[in-house]
């Protein structure tokens, strides 16, 4: 976990949006770095382009310029089926609003990822059943996600993105849409995955109190980092 | 009262607005009934211009004799003395020179090239009595003369020009190892007769060696119930023993028999078909409910009834099958009214008829979409007028 | 769970809207497996001919009649193995309305001629030999009015009359006529020609038609053409004919079958092309979040693609199959009813066949579109805001 060798290494990264004639720049010229087993929470005004940063990390979205590097390896030129790959086996995604699919159980939302190994459906299981115990949730099995609240359907969706032991988990507002006790568990949660079985996190939050889970708080304003440390 | 009224108008507005929202699920539905209508009313349209053309043949003061239990003259064999008994006969119309209007006739069938499609297809060669064109109604010669006496000449029923190949006004044509001039196109209002060649009986009787052969025999009354007499007159002598009908009631059975059958394929495939729109149709409508689940509910909120939501939806299920009606009514107007075709006839000979849509099909054709909408949109209707209003406000 | 499950589970998460979708499929493929197997049926004896059979018939059309004496005349033509003959009866029983298709018979050669088509065991063949006044019946007719070996059939002419005045003839039957193959019609009552000429009242020595089999089709064109020139300039020329281009020419006389069954099945298959093509659309573009999260997770877009068109496939194939059995039903039923025009009505194993590429067909084309446009989803843009 040195400096060398980030998790994360972003370098003169700049993405811009054109809707019609008019082009808004949202970063011109980023560099960041995130080490690995970071937690770092991202703070910062709507539009400041928190979820855009989340969407070039996962590889979702491609930057007009720069490099953008995870466990060192360039994302930047790889094409859509590479980063389909390449994601399956190295990002775990959690959003805002769950979104997971509403005919599956919690079980089989949580396969899905595993759909993509070449695991045998008995491992499988035995790693759904895992993620779940991580998450508190192994005599949820068979709910689907209407019979579930908002605070257990965020579990599955943690569930599901760490099933496939990936090394960076990418968070949008995770407890966005949550009270304040669900919003702690979850936290708890993430907190115990970077900890004990050391995940890098990257979570994009409006909540301060959030936002004092993780390791670091970054501010994104203009396209760019104020950074402070968080008293330990 | 006014108020409900003020109510379903808002809502059918909403859902009439809202129809763009779902524009090709919408025209997918319209277009699905309008082509089950075109079906429906395609064949309807080809069994009415069928029976149209051989029922429009006959005439109820004139008869036709046949051998019993023969249904069709093609198989009719008549004697020469069965003839001069029926000219004495009761109730038979005499001609200016006081002589009896009845026509003997043969029937025979000849080969024919369809123009369509380049093959051979059957063709009746009528050998007509000296009586033969004034013991029917309403045949005029509208091109050339008719055919003389005693000559190989043939008159050949408008139709048949139409739809077969090498009839044309002053061409030879042959059967088989026989020569005839074509010296005439005659019509006949647009009856089964059209279909037909004519020639003098004595001699397509000797050059197809039917030497005094005679198949049915065309008597002109002197009304139609003078039918009557005629009929008792055969059954009372048991030289005669013929079937005597009017060529109304003759051609009627005769078009029947075909008529039923399209009109037996269509209404089943017609119907199949509406099911499957059906489903269309009720698929559109439950979008169309889903889609303003949300509006439906604000207004339920604020206080509509459940009614309004139902008559809107139905009104709007109703509409698009209303236009798909309409529109597969038109088309089929467009395409097929009027388009000649043909057919083995129940003489086993081509009949040349033509599809003919009449107001009635068309209205037959609109209520069956209508009921497709019907059923399409009652089911969503109930469904909108019983949405919980919480679901609704939350959906989306 | 796999892919598979996936793509069922979608189907189903709608599931009005998936059965809706499955009736209106299972209708299409019903209409096409009634008519396709209708117009099969209908046109079964073009199929069915035999390569080395050919029809003389009367050149001025097939129901005029010709000298008995053609029947020796054509035998003695080189590269003709066997004639036969036959004439029309218009046969009825009982009522006019019960039509019987019946035929007056060469005895000793139809059955050769006929051999790969109609089996009659020996023995039974061998009493309807003997006794001039008997008949064979098809196993379908006599099975229609339970006609067994023995019964003394009075059997009506529409057309003919006995000399003696009736229009009735009374037949023995002596044999009953097997089918070789599943889709030999064999609703028809034969018998022998010598008792019919001699006791009928008018066109005594003339027959219907000649079938005949030459030693080869190759030598079809060359005994076409040598037997019409020997009755050249007769009173009674010929016309000779494949017995597959004669019943070609005989099922378009009653119009063009084909074109219309063309034109119904098109309009049942543009009807579920519209209506799956557009659910489909939007049954998809509900989903584009959760094909955003699929993606997000890793599924690559050609395999959402794959999963996009099984899920249209499965819906076309889960409506079009029971359609097809359906209309295999109807077949069965309508089967005797329809016996004189489309013999041996069926949903063939070819038609099967038919039916599914089609079913493929439907649902890769329904599906392409929304598969294509879910592959090419960008996933910033599926998630969206919020
Ligand atoms: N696909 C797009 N097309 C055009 N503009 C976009 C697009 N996606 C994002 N933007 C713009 O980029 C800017 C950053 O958006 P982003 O979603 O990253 O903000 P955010 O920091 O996540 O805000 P919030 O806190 O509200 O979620 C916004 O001004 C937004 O309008
Ligand atoms: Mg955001």
């Amino acid at each position: 976990m040195t400096a060398e060798h980030p998790m994360v290494r972003l370098a003169g990264v700049a993405k811009r949006f054109t809707k019609g004639k008019e082009t808004i720049s949202i970063f011109d010229h980023l560099d960041m770095a995130i080490p690995r087993g970071d937690f770092i929470a991202v703070m910062g005004p709507s539009g400041s382009g928190k979820t855009t940063l989340l969407n070039l990390l996962g590889g979702i979205d491609r930057a007009d310029a720069g490099e953008i590097s995870v466990a060192d390896r360039r994302i930047d030129g790889l094409s859509e089926g590479e980063l389909a790959a390449w994601r399956a086996a190295n990002i775990g995604f959690i959003f805002q609003f769950y979104n997971l699919m509403p005919m599956l159980t919690a079980a089989q939302n949580v396969e899905l990822p595993l759909l993509l190994t070449k695991l045998r459906s008995k491992e499988r299981a035995a790693r759904v059943q895992t993620a779940l115990s991580v998450v508190g949730l192994a005599d949820r099995m068979k709910h689907r996600p209407r019979e579930m609240s908002g605070g257990q359907q965020q579990r599955v969706a943690i569930a599901r993105a760490i099933v496939s032991d990936p090394n960076l988990l990418l968070c949008d507002e995770p407890t966005g849409d949550l009270d304040r006790q669900s919003a702690d568990e979850i936290l708890s949660i993430l907190q115990l995955l970077n900890g004990e079985l050391g995940k890098t996190i990257v979570m994009v939050t409006h909540d301060p109190a959030a936002a004092n889970y993780a390791k670091r708080v970054l501010h994104l304003d203009k396209g760019r980092f104020v950074e402070r440390e968080l008293a330990a | 009262m006014r108020s409900l009224w003020l109510q379903v108008a808002a809502v059918t507005t909403i859902n009439l607005k809202s129809i763009g929202q779902r524009r090709w699920l919408s025209l997918s539905t319209v277009i699905a009934i309008a082509l089950v209508v075109i079906v429906l009313l395609a064949f309807l349209a080809m069994a009415n211009g069928f029976q149209r053309t051989i029922a429009g043949s006959g005439a109820d003061d004139i008869a036709i004799v046949l051998r019993a239990g023969s249904q069709a003259e093609i198989n009719s064999t008549v004697s020469r003395d069965q003839v001069r008994l029926i000219e004495d006969g009761p109730g038979i119309a005499r001609g200016s020179d006081g002589k009896p209007l009845i026509s003997p006739e043969l029937y025979l069938v000849v080969d024919g090239i369809k123009r369509s499609t380049k093959t051979k297809a059957n063709l009746p060669l009528r050998g007509i009595g000296e009586q033969g064109s004034e013991s029917r109604k309403g045949i005029t010669i509208t091109e050339g003369r008719m055919f003389n006496r005693g000559s190989n000449e043939v008159v050949v029923g408008k139709a048949l020009l139409r739809e077969f190949e090498g009839l044309d006004l002053g061409s030879t044509v042959s059967f088989g190892a026989t020569r005839w001039n074509v010296v005439g196109i005659f019509e006949s209002g647009g009856s089964v007769f059209e279909s037909e060649i004519w020639a003098d009986l004595n001699v397509v009787q000797s050059l197809f060696n039917r030497n005094n052969i005679v198949q049915t025999v065309r008597a002109r009354l002197t009304g139609p119930a003078a039918l009557n007499e005629l009929k008792s007159y055969s059954d009372n002598d048991p030289r005669l023993k013929l079937d005597v009908k009017s060529e109304a009631a003759y051609f009627a059975e005769q078009a029947s028999q075909t008529s039923d059958l399209i009109q037996k394929l269509g209404w089943p495939l017609a119907i199949a078909m509406a099911l499957g729109a059906i489903a269309g149709a009720l698929n559109t409508m439950y979008s169309s409910v889903a889609s303003r689940a949300t509006e439906i509910a604000t207004l339920r909120a604020i206080g509509f009834g459940g009614f309004p939501a139902f008559v809107g939806t139905l009104a709007e299920s109703l509409l698009l099958a209303a236009i798909g009606g309409l529109l597969g009514a038109a088309a089929t107007y467009l395409i097929f009214d009027g388009v000649t075709a043909s057919t083995l006839g129940g003489n086993f000979t081509q009949v040349v008829f033509d599809f003919k849509l009449s107001p009635w099909l068309i209205a037959e054709g609109v209520a069956l979409a209508l009921i497709v909408g019907l059923i399409g949109g009652l089911f969503p209707a109930l469904r909108a007028a019983r949405l919980p209003i919480v679901e609704g406000l939350y959906a989306n | 769970m796999n892919d598979f499950d996936l793509v069922r589970k979608n189907l189903f998460r709608r599931k009005l809207r998936a059965s809706l979708m499955i009736v209106s499929i299972l209708i299409a493929f019903m209409i096409f497996g009634v008519l396709a197997g209708f117009y099969r049926a209908f046109n079964a004896g073009e199929d069915r001919a035999a390569a080395d059979r050919m029809i003389t018939v009367n050149k001025i059309n097939f129901t005029q009649p010709m000298p008995i004496a053609y029947f020796n005349r054509v035998k003695s033509v080189e590269g003709v193995r066997q004639v036969t003959f036959a004439n029309w009866f218009g046969g009825y029983y009982q009522d006019p309305k019960n039509f019987i298709m019946a035929l007056a018979i060469e005895p000793n050669t139809y059955f050769d001629v006929y051999r790969s088509e109609f089996e009659v065991a020996p023995d039974q063949l061998q009493a309807f030999m003997r006794d001039r006044g008997s008949a064979v019946v098809g196993e379908s007719l006599a099975q229609k009015w339970g006609w067994k070996i023995g019964d003394r059939i009075p059997l009506n002419s529409n057309i003919f009359s006995q000399k003696s005045g009736g229009h009735t003839w009374d037949l023995t039957i002596a044999g009953i006529v097997k089918g070789k193959a599943e889709h030999v019609d064999t609703n028809f009552l034969l018998f022998q020609y010598p008792y019919f000429d001699e006791t009928r009242s008018f066109g005594k020595d003339t027959i219907g038609w000649m079938i005949l089999q030459t030693t080869s089709p190759e030598n079809n064109d060359r005994v076409a053409k040598a037997i019409d020139a020997m009755f050249a300039n007769s009173t009674a020329e010929t016309s000779t004919d494949t017995e597959k281009a004669f019943g070609k020419a005989f099922a378009a006389q009653f119009g063009n079958i084909a074109l219309i069954v063309l034109l119904v099945v098109g309009a049942a298959f543009v009807t579920i092309l519209m209506i799956v093509g557009n659910t489909m659309a939007l049954s998809i573009r509900e989903r584009t979040r959760e094909i955003g999260v699929l993606k997000t997770l890793g599924f690559s877009g050609p395999r959402i693609l794959t999963m996009v068109l099984g899920e249209s496939v499965l819906l076309a194939l889960l409506g079009g199959i029971p359609g097809l059995a359906i209309a295999a039903l109807i077949a069965m039923a309508l089967r005797n009813s329809l016996a004189n025009v489309a013999p041996a009505f069926s949903v063939s194993p070819t038609i099967a066949l038919q039916g599914l590429g089609l079913m493929i067909a439907l649902g890769l084309i329904t599906g392409i579109i929304p598969a294509l446009n879910a592959m090419r989803l960008r996933i910033a843009t599926a998630l969206g805001r919020g």
